[in-house]
Parts: structure tokens; C-alpha cells; sequence
């Protein structure tokens, strides 16, 4: 026994060791800077008030990534990957925050980018589910209530509380806002960005793994009223990319709920050459779960479902035109939230969904460390002791032959489950009579056997 | 209330005699003797079969003949039906027990939290209390009384919007639950001891695993029909239904109170002693329990605790996991049941016949694990994963329990097997405290490699069961030839010791 735990303590020990190698897990690691507004001279053209240009440049070893976050029209995250660790932002404000904004930005020098993908969240729907069916398909039009164009928002101004640029994995952006009618009175509609210098699992649910090539958009809606009784959502999204925009949704089953616990797929809206062989070039990617928290819990958790990917006319404004000009493949779909049964977004006024947009492939889970330590010494220690007691029982079986020609054999000491002790005859069924340990044998092996060796041919 | 007095006083002032093992089933020769008993007893309800004992009775009323054992038995298995169908209340409604009571996973786990605690202690009182204090007869019908009122409580909590008397009332019910189940085995071994034990045992858990078969089945359909006739669903839905589903306790508080009459006929007619659970706790006896009853405990705890937590947190899991409507998921949670109410007896009695106690533990354990593992890391059909585990689950209990009787004397069988179900309860409490707060913050997936842990653990003291066994010669993985040759070489050798004996006594 001593030495079986001594053994679970050893491998407990390499439990711990193998934990922290996989926690470093992906090793790539890049230089994240934040800048606002690039190359904006406010006296030559001053920003409205509200529309912000984040741009957080993310330089790797031999290439450069630079996630660009605006305001400007309907709210988007521009992911440009360029195989230069030189290449810039360029902006022409003046041309940037007019009426056609087509050209306006630039990443430099152009012949290295590589890949660029955009997801521009259009517009927020919100419906009257009266019959509880949480499916917007089969919700009469008329419950539709006019949606909030998120170009029309009013946005919150980005400061030392919404900027950071030292967050947990990197620069961090927090764009908050309304479209000033009442709803919007008491409540928010906001977007994070998160960037990343390494690979990792951002904390809190739904916990997406990412690595260093990918950002994190959060959004969510708090305190916005609902305009119905049983109102529910819809954000219609928009992908836009240049050679290749995301086109198809693939919906991975994963065995993993680890990090967001009862969601047992993810879905990644992937940008891939027609070749569907070659790789992946950009993607967006979320787990079908919204939360109707803050701080979730299980119970919390509501599904989301996406609308097949089409293809659609880009929105007019913002930084997708001001990037792709009218050169982009744009697909649209839309993210519905909640289930029938479920209660809807009134009882908590509050709704937050999660996606990750990134280039390359899409980061893939894997068992936690912790699942896979526990697996291994849950399987290895009794397969250990099988091993050794199977070895063990083996030897014994040779070393000590069938028969009674060794006087003390093993049958002999198998059968003194008797009476034979000298204690009171007892007439009652089996095992009762049983004396204990040690005294029973030597009493049996000595005074009996005779007796027994008599009574072994029957 | 004196009547059973009366009658347990006269019992315990008859010489003690055994039952069955001894006195061979044979007819009363003497006439006066039952006479004489009977003017003892008090003829309290002057049955016929009474009044005539010399005659021949009809089969099915004669307590000696097989048929009137049948009737007795079916009592018996519906003694457990109610309890048994209500345990699993919550895991037929999770999804709405979560809804309706607005709880969070680990609340709703505390419903059968709630239910061990009682246990804990209740398993070493519950012989005590059916021996010394009430009786059998009446302690039968005292725990399904409390089976009765704890669910009634548990209802009302739900129909007053109330978790925490929801909470007592799972309270009561496992006050009753357990030591009821007790007395269906006390009962059991009283009528069936030395003829058809092994198969009854058997039917009995079939019976009370249809108990749960049918309420994981029924009881969506029970709330859904409530729910519509009150309109909307809620709290009073979720009540009313837990109500209905109350009667099954009546019924088989019905049943105690009959078993307890046609118990009382037989006494009287075959002279026999109330039945008693014979458990003898002596706490002291701990001390003395060998490393092997240790193992047996370990295997059990580590076993039970991956079994039942896992049944409870079932309906959402293959909800979520395996996109199944909710009434598929009910069906498929309670498949364990379905599988072991017919598959117990039979594997009972292939055990019986084979053997190797320890060798069968050991395939139900790793069978087990293969099922969990099965649903922990494929998206594989559940149905097969589950179909194993019904019947890993029902070849353990026919394997596993019995072993107990070959490690420790049979004076210190009541205390063991109370110490087991003690553990057991103290484990399915924890456990499922635990299972409810890894699946809110961890998710499904930690929570099934959670039970394949515990399973493991269960596996790793078979494996060490198995080689002291060895080590020691123990009887307990011997075949049944073995057993049998064992016994009837011990009984020689007694014989033989006695004609020894004989004369130097009468010197």
C-alpha cells in the first residue's frame, strides 16, 4: 500500500509538471502595441465627437497584424496580416470621416498583406416571441420591431477607463453606446476588443481559446428596455475579406464543455480560397452561447443560433468600405438568441455573446492539462497494480505447486473457515463460527490435518 | 399500537428457534402445540385457516406453500415501489425543477443531498429501530409513513414556491426511504431464507427499478398534463405534479400495512419469530474489520457515487450533449433501470452459480468505466454507453453486496453492511454537492472525467481486493464449486470433531 502511494504521489508530482509545459501551451508570442486615431492631426480634421479609430499592431517574427476597431458607421473589426514587420497604418482623415470614405485607409507597403477579413456587426433586431418559439424564421413580421442601426449609435468616448493598453493579454478597447431613444435611457450596447501576445483561454465564460493571431470581440446589452413583452434578439453581422471573405459556417462538434460548460459545438465562419484544400485565411469563430448575466451562471446560459451565411451587399459606411473600397466579397448572417422554454432578454435586460476573429486557421480545443492528468493516473495506477498483482500472483502460482507435498500448502491454509477452533458449537449456517486471523490456521494446519488430508479426495 | 406489543412480547418470550434453515418445511404434527400458541397469540382476527390448522390449506393462503410466498412477494417488491419512484422525482424534472424553482445546478443537486444525510446515521438506527424499538411490522409501516409525508412536504414546496421545504421534505423522504428498504430485506430474509432468497433479492431491486423506469418516464407526460390544465407552467404545475406523484407512496404504504397483516398470520400459524433484520451494530466492531471489508466499502462508495449523482444530472446532459428531445433524454436516463430490472435477477443468478465474486466486481467496474468514458469522449450513440452501464450496474450489486458475508463473522454482518450504506450515503451526499458545482462552473465533460476518477478508484481497490484475496486464501473469488466444496468439507470435519469430542465429554 505504501508503495502504491508512494506511486500516486509520483505521478501527482508529474501531473504538476506536465501542467505547467501544456499551460504555457502555444509558445508563439507577439509584440502588441495600441495607438488611437493613427496619424490623425485634430487641427487639420477634428473627429466628431464619439468616432474613435483603434488601432492595436500586433508584430510577430516575420510578419505583422494590425486589428483595427471603429466607430465610424456600423461598428467593425478589421483584421489586416501582412508579411512585413514594417508595414503601417496609413489614413487620410480628411477623406476618412467624409460622406464616401472609399480608399481611405491604407496598410503599407500593400504588396504585403497577405490576407485581410472584416466583421461588421450592421444591425441589432428585436422581436415580440410570443409563441415562445425563439426562432426568428417563423416569427410573424409584424413582431419585428424596427432595429437599431448601429451606424446611427451614439458612441462613448475612449479614455483611460475604456482603453487599456496593458489587459490581461493585451490592449484592451471598450466602445459603449446608444441610439439616444428611450430604450437606450438607462442601459448600453457595448463592444470589447481584446488582443492577445500569446495563446491562451480569455477568463470568464464562454472562455474561447486564442492564440496570438486572433482577437476577442465581446458584446453585450444592458439595461437596454425591451420593447416587448417577450423580447428577444438578433445581430445581423456582416463578413468582409479580401483575396477571400468568410463564406461558409462549419459547425465543429467538440466533446469539451470544460470552459463553457453545456456548449458542446463551436461554430467558425471561415474564410477559405474555393480550393478547399488550402488553407484557412481568416475566420470568425464563437461558441453558440449567450449569457443572460453578467456574471453567468450555469443556469445563465442560453444557446444562440446562426442564419446560414449569404452573400450580401457591403454596409455603405465605416472602414470596410474605407479599406476594401467596393472590392470586397461580403457575406451576411445573423446570430438569434435564446430557446423556446427559456425566459426571455426581459427578465435579466441583459444579453452578452462572444466571437473570435482572427487569421489562419481557427485555434482548435484540446483536453485541459487537468482532464488529461486525471484520466492518465485514474487509468495508469490500477492498470499499474493489475500489471504487477498479474506478475505477482503469477510467481506465486509457480513458486507454490498444487498438492500438499510442501505439508503447508495454500489449500490448506484456504479452508479454515471451520469450526475446528474449539469454539462452541454453533449450528447456524455458514460463515458464523468464524475465528479470526492467524490462531485458526496454525490450529487447523496443526491439530487437523490429519482430518483434512483424510477428507481432501472427496 | 399495544397489539403489536402484546404480540412482540409473546414472541420474544417463545425459545428462541430458527426459522427456517432448521426446521424443515413440514407440516404441524402437533396439534395441541398450535393450539396452545394460538390461545397465546390472542386469535385477534379469527381467520379461518385459523381455526382449522390441521386441515389442508388452499395454497395460496397457506404461508408454508409456495404460492401464498408469491402473493407475499409481490406486497413486498411494491413496499419499495413508492419510494423508489419517488427518489428520482427530481432527475425526471430537472429541467423543469430548475425552471420552475429558478435554482442553479448545485440547489438542485441538495434535493438529493438532503436525502443521504438522514442516512448517514439512519443506516446504523434503522435495524436498531426495526428490532428493538417498533418492530418489523410496525417500523415498515412507520418509514413509509414518512416516505409518504417527506414527498407530500417536498410537493407542498414546490406548490408554496419554497426550496428550503422542498429541502425538508427530501429530508423526511430519505428518513423513510432507506430503512424501508431495510425492512423489505428484513421481510425478504424472514419468508425467503434458505429457498428462493438470491432470486428475491433480485426481483426485489427489479421492482424497485421499474419504480424508477416508470417515474423517469411518466412523470414529464404528469407535468406536462398539469401544465396544461393550469395553463402555464411554474411552481403550482411543478407541486401539483410531485403530488401525483405522492400516490405511489400511498400505495405502497398500502402495501406495508397488508404485508404487515399476512406477516402476522404467518407468525401465527408457523410459530415463527417476527422477522428481524438481525443487525447487531457495535460501532466497536470497526476496529475489527479487515482490510478486505475496507476494499469492499471503497469499491462500493467510489462506485455508487458515479452511478446515481450521474442519473440525477442525466436529463440535461444528453440535452445538451447529444441534442435529444427531453422526453428522449428521460427515456434514455432511465434505461439503466429498465436494463437492470430484468437483467438483476438473471446475473444474480449467474453469480450464484459461478463464483468468483471478485472477478465479476472487477468486469462491472471496468465496464462501467468504459461506459463513462464512452460518454465523456464520443459523441457514440449514448444508448450503447448507457445500455452497459445498466447492466455493469446490475452485475455489481448481485457481486458486490454478498461479498460482505465472506469477510466478516456473521455477528458483525449488521454493523458491516450498516457502515457500507452509511458510507455509501455519506459519499452520494457529498458527491453530489460536488457534481452539482462542477457541472455549474466546469461543464459536463470535467464532470463525466470526475466520475471516471471516482470509478477508477473503485477500480484500483478491486484490483487490490483481488490480490489480498490471494494473498490471504480468502473464499471471496472463489467458484461455487469451491464454496460448495469448502462447506461441505467443514461440515465433515465438524461432524468429525464432534464424534471426537463425544466421548471425552462423557468422561
Amino acid at each position: 500500500m505504501a508503495a502504491a502511494a508512494r506511486g500516486v504521489l509520483l505521478l501527482s508530482l508529474l501531473v504538476l509538471l506536465l501542467n505547467a509545459t501544456f499551460c504555457s501551451g502555444d509558445t508563439y508570442r507577439r509584440q502588441l502595441s495600441l495607438e488611437l486615431n493613427p496619424g490623425l492631426n485634430s487641427s487639420v480634421s477634428p473627429l466628431p465627437p464619439g468616432i474613435n479609430l483603434v488601432h492595436i499592431r500586433s508584430l510577430g517574427d516575420g510578419d505583422t497584424l494590425h486589428f483595427l476597431l471603429c466607430n465610424q458607421g456600423p461598428p467593425t473589426l478589421l483584421i489586416v496580416h501582412t508579411n512585413s514587420t514594417s508595414s503601417s497604418v496609413q489614413v487620410d482623415w480628411p477623406a476618412f470621416l467624409s460622406g464616401n470614405n472609399s480608399g481611405s485607409l491604407r496598410v503599407e507597403p500593400e504588396n504585403s498583406v497577405l490576407h485581410s477579413n472584416a466583421l461588421v456587426l450592421v444591425r441589432l433586431w428585436e422581436y415580440d416571441d410570443l409563441n415562445d418559439t425563439a426562432d426568428p424564421q417563423t416569427v410573424p413580421p409584424s413582431s419585428f420591431l424596427p432595429p437599431y442601426e448601429l451606424s446611427r449609435f451614439q458612441w462613448g468616448p475612449l479614455n483611460s477607463s475604456t482603453l487599456d493598453p496593458q489587459g490581461p493579454g493585451g490592449p484592451e478597447a471598450r466602445l459603449c453606446g446608444g441610439d439616444g431613444s428611450p430604450a437606450f435611457s438607462q442601459g448600453e450596447l457595448c463592444l470589447q476588443l481584446s488582443t492577445f501576445g500569446s495563446g491562451g483561454r480569455a477568463a470568464g465564460w464562454p472562455g474561447l481559446l486564442h492564440s496570438a493571431n486572433s482577437s476577442q470581440l465581446g458584446f453585450w446589452l444592458q439595461g437596454v428596455r425591451p420593447r416587448a413583452d417577450r423580447a428577444r434578439f438578433l445581430l445581423e453581422l456582416q463578413g468582409l475579406g479580401r483575396p477571400h471573405g468568410p463564406g461558409r459556417v462549419e459547425v465543429r462538434r467538440s466533446i469539451d464543455d470544460e470552459y463553457s460548460p453545456s456548449i458542446f459545438t463551436v461554430s467558425q465562419w471561415l474564410a477559405t480560397p474555393p480550393d478547399q484544400s488550402s488553407p484557412v485565411l481568416g475566420f470568425v469563430q464563437w461558441r453558440p452561447v449567450a449569457y443572460r448575466r453578467p456574471q453567468p451562471e450555469f443556469s445563465d446560459t442560453t444557446p444562440c443560433h446562426h442564419s446560414a451565411p449569404a452573400a450580401v451587399e457591403a454596409a455603405a459606411s465605416g472602414l470596410g468600405p474605407a479599406f476594401y473600397g467596393a472590392e470586397a466579397e461580403a457575406s451576411g448572417l445573423n446570430i438569434s438568441f435564446g430557446q423556446p422554454g427559456e425566459p426571455a432578454y426581459n427578465t435579466t435586460q441583459y444579453l452578452s455573446w462572444t466571437v473570435l476573429a482572427g487569421v489562419g486557421a481557427p485555434p482548435a480545443d484540446s483536453f485541459s492539462p487537468l482532464v488529461i492528468c486525471i484520466m492518465a493516473v485514474g487509468l495508469g495506477t490500477p492498470l499499474l497494480l493489475l500489471l504487477l498483482g498479474g506478475v505477482f500472483v503469477c510467481v506465486r502460482k509457480h513458486r507454490l505447486p498444487r498438492g500438499r507435498a510442501t505439508g503447508q500448502s495454500t489449500r490448506t491454509t484456504a479452508w479454515p473457515r471451520g469450526r475446528a477452533t474449539g469454539q462452541s458449537t454453533s449450528t447456524t449456517a455458514w460463515p458464523s463460527g468464524r475465528a479470526t486471523g492467524q490462531s485458526t490456521r496454525t490450529t487447523v494446519s496443526e491439530a487437523s490435518e490429519g482430518t483434512l488430508n483424510a477428507l481432501v479426495g472427496v | 399500537m399495544t397489539q403489536f406489543h402484546t404480540l412482540r412480547w409473546r414472541v420474544y418470550s417463545l425459545p428462541p428457534q430458527r426459522t427456517r434453515t432448521t426446521c424443515p418445511r413440514t407440516k404441524y404434527n402437533n396439534m395441541t402445540d398450535i393450539e396452545e400458541r394460538q390461545s397465546l397469540l390472542g386469535n385477534v382476527n379469527g381467520e379461518s385457516e385459523a381455526e382449522e390448522p390441521g386441515k389442508q390449506m388452499s395454497a395460496i393462503s397457506d404461508p408454508t406453500r409456495l404460492l401464498h410466498r408469491i402473493v407475499v412477494l409481490i406486497f413486498m417488491c411494491f413496499l419499495g415501489f413508492g419510494s423508489y419512484f419517488c427518489y428520482d422525482n427530481p432527475a425526471a424534472l430537472q429541467t423543469d425543477v430548475v425552471q420552475d424553482m429558478n435554482l442553479n445546478t448545485s440547489q438542485f443537486m441538495q434535493l438529493y443531498a438532503w436525502y443521504s444525510w438522514p442516512n448517514v446515521i439512519l443506516c446504523f438506527l434503522g435495524g436498531f429501530l426495526l428490532d428493538r424499538v417498533f418492530g418489523i411490522r410496525l417500523g415498515t409501516i412507520i418509514f413509509s409513513l414518512f416516505v409518504c409525508v417527506g414527498q407530500v412536504i417536498f410537493a407542498a414546496g414546490a406548490l408554496l414556491n419554497r426550496f428550503w421545504l422542498m429541502e425538508v421534505g427530501r429530508f423526511v423522504f430519505g428518513i423513510g426511504g432507506e430503512s424501508l428498504s431495510v425492512a423489505q430485506n428484513t421481510y425478504a430474509v424472514n419468508w425467503f431464507k434458505g429457498k428462493e432468497l438470491n432470486l428475491v433479492f433480485g426481483l426485489q431491486l427489479s421492482m424497485a427499478r421499474l419504480g424508477s423506469t416508470v417515474n423517469m418516464n411518466i412523470m414529464g407526460w404528469v407535468y406536462s398534463r398539469v401544465a396544461d390544465l393550469i395553463g402555464s407552467k411554474g411552481p403550482s404545475t411543478l407541486g401539483t405534479a410531485l403530488m401525483i406523484a405522492s400516490v405511489t407512496c400511498f400505495f405502497s404504504l398500502v402495501c406495508a400495512l397488508v404485508l404487515g397483516y399476512l406477516d402476522r398470520r404467518a407468525e401465527r400459524i408457523l410459530k415463527k419469530e417476527q422477522g428481524k433484520t438481525g443487525e447487531v451494530i457495535k460501532l466497536t466492531d470497526v476496529k475489527d474489520f479487515p482490510l478486505s471489508l475496507w476494499l469492499i466499502f471503497i469499491i462500493c462508495v467510489g462506485y455508487y457515487v458515479a452511478i446515481f449523482p450521474f442519473i440525477g444530472l442525466g436529463q440535461v446532459f444528453f440535452i445538451e450533449k447529444f441534442n435529444f428531445s427531453p422526453a428522449e433524454a428521460r427515456a434514455i436516463n432511465s434505461v439503466v433501470y429498465i436494463i437492470s430490472a430484468p437483467a438483476s435477477p438473471i446475473l444474480g443468478f449467474l453469480v450464484d452459480k459461478t463464483g468468483r465474486n471478485v472477478i465479476w466486481v472487477m468486469c462491472a467496474v471496468v465496464t462501467t468505466l468504459a461506459a463513462h468514458m464512452m460518454l465523456a469522449f464520443t459523441f457514440w450513440n449514448p444508448w450503447i454507453a448507457m445500455s452497459l452501464l445498466g447492466v455493469s450496474y446490475s452485475l455489481l450489486a448481485c457481486a458486490l453486496w454478498p461479498m460482505v458475508a465472506f469477510v466478516v463473522p456473521d455477528h458483525q454482518l449488521g454493523t458491516a453492511y450498516g457502515f457500507m450504506q452509511s458510507i455509501q450515503n455519506l459519499g452520494l451526499a457529498l458527491i453530489s454537492m460536488a457534481a452539482g458545482a462542477i457541472l455549474d462552473n466546469r461543464g459536463y465533460l470535467f464532470l463525466e472525467v470526475f466520475f471516471c476518477a471516482c470509478i477508477c478508484i473503485s477500480l484500483i481497490a478491486v484490483v487490490v481486493l483481488y490480490l489480498v484475496d490471494f494473498l490471504q486464501a480468502g473464499e471471496m473469488n472463489l467458484s461455487a464449486a469451491a464454496r460448495a466444496r469448502l462447506y461441505e468439507e467443514t461440515r465433515l470435519q465438524e461432524e468429525a470433531r464432534l464424534q471426537k469430542e463425544a466421548p471425552s465429554d462423557s468422561e
